[in-house]
């Protein structure tokens, strides 16, 4: 085995397509994802294909993409498997489409899978565009112990180390971690391929293995209490003043100034 | 109606309690007319123990509205089909309901009442020989449902609002095609948002040719030798994948459609009729793209006649093939590699049993200097629209093709060699329709959500909300007739005349989409600026070329007559 990385292990979710407009349900519990279309998490995507990009580079051997949530995510994992991972896990971890698994399990799951798996590197999107918790590539450097480079825009490898450079307040941040180690792509880390045709007939012929939870000891029970999930205020119409004499008595009328 | 139901809940009212039974039972009243049809349009054009082929075209209107007719029922078949696999599968939905349900309600009142042929020309059962009588028959109880019920303004409106609650999706209504059709839709769907979509009204404008890069994308991502067999370097996919590939590059730009697609007729050409040697030649550079074809049959005065072709080949003392005569309509011909040219090599011939196919080699050529070899000029045509490949005139003058270049290496098989073509052009073409349609769609919903007139967004008028609901209806009529024909073709039987039926019908819905989006965009829309004006010079070609409208209805039409 030439290649220094192995295995890179990339988790992907199953979310609320990006051009849906999201809409609350009705009782606050969350938003409506029935007859939604879902797609794979953006940032995911580009992990998926940094990590492509590297074994196409010769720098690791075999793409392992893990979804942890519905059964339905198997259409996820097949989007990654045509774009060209070599194999798939999907740990089913609930039934309803409308119950997200929620961070520190996830990590915890992804420990037992890297436990397993022994990859060289995990690249996860930085956080997952349905609830923006961006903490799962976090929650599992520290159970790993491994080291950890969030909001990656450059990744390269060099020897045991990887080098990344990451998007940071102000401008850009390079760092050099030793592998194993968790990458989380950002935006700009690359610009995710299209499935070919080939690669999307070859995908249905790849493994994709089914688990739960309890294979790999984990219990996903939520230990976060959603309170209330409501609509974000709509934006106030405007008022037009006529001089700035009037524009200063409104806004002493309003108690700003 | 006095209220226009504002206060009540459109979508308990809109969809009619036990749908699918009422449209299954309305497929044999509508079968049994289509029958009753076919007997009297018979009776008109037979002559002796025959059909007369003189008397079917003196007898267009019966004979063309019978084909329109055919063209119905098969359509209400389908989406009666499609409907029972989708409940089958526990995916038939509120929205695919409400297609199912207007989509029988209008063309169950439009087989009854009149069919639109076109605009201007309607055809009615008593135009086809039918009786008052006869007609009524049509009209059972779960017709006479579907005919007051189905096509409500209630079920319009409440299909528009799901269509934007859901826009996302890609299409209007699961088609039913399966989980990895839905990929390779969603895929290239992503790839013409993203690549083609931005620049196609500019390529139009501008009158330019679609960049090569374009052309290196789309044979990176397999589409040249998708149903090519694998073993000669294709993939060997099913017809329904050439559909949703020329389906979703042609609803970026048509002819990003038909560039991809195109190379897979021409590789079904040497399929058929090429000998071993050239399918080995060929196929392979077909399928990856490194050869590019161009069609080369029409000519200054032979269009759909093509019986009548005058370009002239004749063996010389090497064995060479020498051209000489003007083809005209030749798409894409300077940056083609190889040309199928379909001339007359057998002396003293007029008719079709003259005509050999040709593979004729030549070297690309650029938009300065399109035609560089010896013995073939040829110039531009500007044209409306279906812009990006280029038309061109083409004269040979003594032009040269290899000895080993006749297909087959038979002569007088070219017509025939063509006709076995004719189905899956027919299917493809169907699909860029159903492609030119859904963008008009696409950009007309946008434009009616964003656009505000009297206070409200367009959309919110109900006659341009009905627009769009009759665009997504007969969208998806015409993808369940094309899919299927495409489904007959996989299945090696014989379906030149499904594939017509859903050019005819897929043509006629682009154009209907195409003007009523460019209704919505009002004066906009007659601005060149707007995508929508571009789309509807796209459309208009959809009726003429790969057997206009008229000369589709006459082979359906002899077709159904025996």
């Amino acid at each position: 085995m030439g290649e220094p990385l192995g295995k890179i292990l990339v988790p992907v979710k199953r979310v609320i397509d990006y051009n849906v407009k999201v809409r609350v349900k009705a009782d606050g519990s969350g938003v409506d994802l029935a007859n939604v279309k879902m797609s794979m998490n953006p940032f995911d995507e580009i992990a998926v294909e940094e990590a492509i990009r590297l074994k196409e580079a010769g720098k690791a051997e075999k793409v392992i993409a893990v979804s942890i949530g519905v059964k339905q995510a198997q259409e996820t994992l097949r989007t990654a498997l045509a774009m060209g991972a070599d194999r798939a896990i999907l740990v089913v971890a609930s039934e309803d489409v409308h119950e997200d698994i929620e961070p520190l399990a996830v990590a915890k799951i992804l420990k037992a899978v890297i436990d397993e798996e022994q990859p060289g590197l995990v690249i996860a999107g930085k956080q997952a565009i349905d609830n923006d918790m961006n903490a799962t590539g976090q929650m599992l450097a520290a159970l790993t112990g491994y080291a950890q480079a969030t909001f990656a825009n450059k990744l390269e490898i060099e020897g045991d180390a990887a080098v990344v450079t990451r998007e940071v307040d102000g401008g850009l941040q390079t760092i050099k971690v030793s592998l194993p180690a968790i990458v989380t792509a950002d935006l700009r880390l690359n610009e995710p391929r299209y499935a070919s045709l080939p690669n999307i007939m070859k995908a249905k012929k790849k493994p994709l293995d089914e688990k739960t939870p309890a294979d790999y000891g984990v219990d996903p029970a939520p230990r976060l209490q959603v309170i209330k999930t409501s609509e974000p205020e709509t934006r106030q119409a405007g008022e037009m003043v006529g001089s700035v004499d009037e524009l200063i008595a409104k806004l002493k009328e309003k108690g700003i100034v | 109606m006095a209220h226009d139901g504002q206060d009540r809940t459109l979508a308990d009212e809109a969809i009619l309690p036990g749908l699918t039974g009422l449209t299954a039972a309305a497929l044999d009243p509508a079968g049994a007319i289509l029958e009753t049809a076919r007997t009297r349009v018979r009776d008109q054009v037979i002559d002796g123990d025959r059909v007369s082929a003189a008397l079917v075209e003196a007898r267009q209107t019966a004979t063309h509205g019978l084909a329109w007719l055919a063209t119905y029922v098969e359509s209400l078949r389908q989406m009666q089909g499609w409907a029972e696999r989708l409940e089958a599968e526990g995916c038939f939905g509120e929205v695919e309901q409400l297609l199912l349900q207007i989509a029988f309600g209008e063309y169950l009142w439009q087989i009854y009442g009149g069919i639109q042929m076109n605009q201007g020309e309607v055809v009615r059962l008593q135009d086809l020989g039918l009786s008052q009588d006869e007609m009524r028959d049509l009209m059972t109880p779960e017709v006479t449902t579907l005919c007051e019920r189905g096509n409500t303004q209630e079920a319009r409106l409440r299909l528009v609002a799901l269509m934007q609650e859901r826009s996302a999706e890609t299409t209007v209504g699961r088609t039913g095609l399966g989980e990895e059709l839905d990929m390779i839709r969603d895929q290239f769907r992503r790839y013409a948002a993203d690549r083609i979509e931005p620049h196609a009204h500019d390529w139009h404008l501008k009158d330019e040719l679609i960049p090569m890069e374009v052309i290196e994308e789309l044979s990176e991502m397999g589409v040249f030798g998708l149903t090519i067999p694998e073993e000669y370097g294709g993939l060997g996919m099913p017809k329904a994948s050439m559909c949703v590939v020329s389906e979703e590059l042609s609803r970026g730009y048509i002819g990003v459609g038909s560039l991809g697609t195109r190379s897979e007729i021409a590789a079904e050409l040497v399929l058929a009729g090429g000998t071993d040697d050239q399918k080995a030649h060929w196929l392979p550079r077909l399928a990856s793209g490194e050869v590019l074809p161009t069609a080369v049959f029409t000519e200054p005065n032979t269009g759909s006649d093509l019986g009548s072709l005058r370009t002239k080949a004749r063996k010389d003392d090497n064995g060479d093939w020498i051209l000489n005569g003007n083809k005209t309509w030749i798409t894409h011909a300077a940056r083609t590699h190889v040309m199928t040219v379909l001339a007359r090599s057998v002396e003293g011939t007029d008719n079709y049993k003259g005509l050999s196919m040709f593979l004729a080699e030549k070297t690309p050529g650029t938009d300065e200097k399109p035609f560089v070899d010896p013995g073939i000029s040829g110039g531009e045509i500007e044209v409306l629209g279906y812009r990006g490949m280029k038309e061109y005139t083409v004269n040979f003058d003594d032009f040269r093709v290899k000895g080993g270049n006749l297909l087959g290496q038979e002569e007088g098989h070219g017509f025939k060699q063509l006709m076995e073509t004719f189905e899956s052009a027919r299917i493809q073409t169907a699909a860029r329709a159903i492609g030119v349609g859904q963008s008009a769609l696409d950009v007309s919903m946008r434009y009616a959500q964003d656009r505000k007139q009297f206070g409200k967004p367009l959309i919110a008028f109900p006659r341009v909300a009905s627009k769009l609901a009759m665009m997504a209806v007969e969208l998806m009529v015409a993808r369940q007739l094309t899919y299927h024909s495409a489904s007959e073709k996989d299945a090696g039987r014989r379906c030149d005349l499904e594939a017509g039926m859903a050019k005819l019908l897929g043509a006629r819905v682009a154009w209907a989409a195409a003007d009523n989006g460019l209704q919505i965009h009002g004066g906009n829309g007659f601005a060149l600026e707007y995508t929508i004006s571009r789309i509807l010079c796209d459309a208009r070609i959809l009726n003429i070329f790969e057997g206009a409208a008229e000369i589709q209805a006459q082979v359906i039409a002899r077709r159904l007559l025996g």
